[in-house]
């Protein structure tokens, strides 16, 4: 037996080291294509998760399912004290509610007045969420819609309420959502009532910080944050949140969506905006007829034609 | 007729991959796509330094962890390859850079690996140091690499966590490893149920 152990160790060894020293090198080789050539490792990455993520949507379904009904469970422990929150809420929600009726009336007949057509091109489609990064440095989701359901790369999502993310990767049968949690996700946003300019700057956390405010002054806590449409990738007016101002002085937003319970989410259809390619070409007259050539029928089509006739 | 050996290494490796796929599969469960918070009361995150301020909770990587435990425990249930299997496809699911972690891991196991036979008289704390030390190192080359390739990668603080909790999740799962599925290190010159060294 010992005989037979020794054996084992002398070819395995270096036959070991060699298999390390190729596997490392090929790993480090796919790491420089995908540094050097992104677009198409990441399709095949899209494609493996296509292959792979799918079928294992029957395991995900009930254990997700059950999960969340044990959050439900431990909110019941809670029910009272929600009971009064909610009908607070409720209270204050009934205000609101009058408010947002006239203000409806109010708008409709301002639109009627100025004929305004809202965006036609803003139509949505709508997804599941079929699962997470998987990793706690990437934020992101995997939908259940893609390519095969007319999905681009880049196109806006949104919850019910405010806006999710971007597309950020297309395959045949999904798509993945980068979040505006994730720390490589920059869109650019504006501030309103003071109508700043801003980045939303992913950085990992719950609430991301707004960059490059000019005049942070005019910003205060409770302010609304749309995007604003800058870069023509995203659609303009898009809710994503409400500002907060940390202790550090920063701003940092609360996010409109509801990512704790990210389900469906709403893939907005945003066409191209119109490129201009090319500067304007000189347009000259109509050239007029060359000399010597005339245009006239050859004879024996025009005499089939005639002869049919 | 298969020898029990054999068809005991090859349930261990299977077992291994399933515990991977599990930890995988529960890591893209759609639960909430929200940070999740520190685990602590807000009285104490009030004294917590600024530059920690999110207080967003990375967790540790349970795969890397078990792959670790295993690795210093019976290397022969998780062999190269498998290893470099598991990392490749948790690099493709998880949107990591793929490649990069999964060679640095192979780098770090196989240095334990080496390391496996010759550090097994030596007490449980100082294995625990050394897995330390080859996870601190694995994560800054890691963040050196990705730096030198200019990629974007996430804030220092958050990956100091990760590898705090990494590295504190060891003995959680060492010992898991010892009462649940009987894998323990073997004392020098051990020898299994068939006779063969360990």
């Amino acid at each position: 037996m010992a005989r037979d152990r020794n054996s084992d160790v002398d070819y395995r060894g270096p036959v070991r080291r060699v298999l390390l020293a190729v596997l490392v090198l090929i790993f480090g080789f796919l790491f420089l294509i995908w540094r050097i050539d992104s677009p198409r490792v990441e399709r095949f990455r899209n494609a493996f998760i296509d292959r792979v993520v799918p079928p294992m949507d029957w395991a995900m379904a009930p254990v997700t399912k059950l999960a969340g009904m044990i959050s439900g469970f431990q909110s019941y422990a809670r029910i009272y004290e929600q009971n009064q929150e909610l009908r607070r809420e409720l209270q204050q929600m009934k205000a609101w509610k009058e408010a947002a009726v006239q203000l409806e009336q109010q708008n409709a007949k301002l639109l009627a007045q100025n004929q305004v057509r809202l965006d036609p091109k803003l139509t949505s489609v709508s997804g599941v969420v079929m699962a997470d990064s998987g990793s706690p440095f990437r934020q992101s989701v995997l939908l259940n819609v893609g390519a095969r359901d007319g999905i681009v790369d880049g196109w806006a999502t949104m919850d019910g309420l405010g806006l999710v993310g971007r597309i950020s990767g297309v395959g045949q049968n999904t798509a993945r959502v980068l979040l505006l949690t994730d720390a490589s996700s920059r869109i650019p946003v504006t501030i309103q009532p003071s109508g700043q300019k801003a980045m939303l700057v992913g950085d990992n956390s719950a609430a991301p910080p707004l960059e490059f405010i000019e005049t942070p002054e005019t910003v205060a806590p409770d302010d609304r944050v749309i995007s604003s449409g800058d870069g023509g990738v995203f659609p303009a007016g898009i809710l994503v949140g409400t500002v907060v101002k940390t202790r550090d002085n920063r701003f940092r937003v609360r996010l409109a969506a509801d990512y704790d319970r990210l389900d469906f989410v709403r893939v907005l259809r945003s066409h191209p905006s119109e490129q201009i390619n090319e500067a304007g070409a000189l347009i000259p007259p109509p050239a007029p007829p060359q000399p010597g050539f005339t245009y006239q029928l050859e004879p024996g089509i025009g005499g089939s034609g005639g002869g049919d006739g | 007729m298969v020898d029990p050996r054999t068809a005991s290494l090859w349930g261990y490796r299977a077992l291994f991959l399933g515990l991977a796929a599990l930890i995988i599969f529960m890591g893209l469960l759609p639960l909430s796509a929200l940070p999740s918070a520190w685990p602590l009361p807000d009285a104490v995150l009030g004294y917590f330094p600024d530059w920690l301020y999110p207080y967003d909770w990375p967790g540790f990587d349970l795969l890397l962890v078990l792959t670790l435990v295993w690795v210093l425990r019976r290397p022969d249930f998780v062999p190269l390859l498998l290893v470099a299997l598991v990392f490749l496809v948790d690099d493709l699911l998880s949107f990591r850079p793929p490649g990069l972690w999964t060679a640095i891991v192979l780098l770090g196991t196989e240095f334990l690996r080496a390391r496996e036979s010759s550090t097994r008289a030596l007490p449980f704390w100082s294995e625990w140091v050394m897995v330390a030390m080859v996870v601190g190192a694995m994560s800054l080359s890691y963040r050196l690499i990705l730096a030198l390739f200019m990629v974007p990668q996430v804030a220092l603080g958050a990956q100091l966590l990760y590898v705090l909790t990494t590295v504190a999740a060891y003995p959680v799962v060492a010992s898991v490893t010892h009462y649940g599925l009987g894998l323990y290190r073997a004392a020098p010159g051990e020898v299994d149920p068939w006779g063969q060294r360990l």
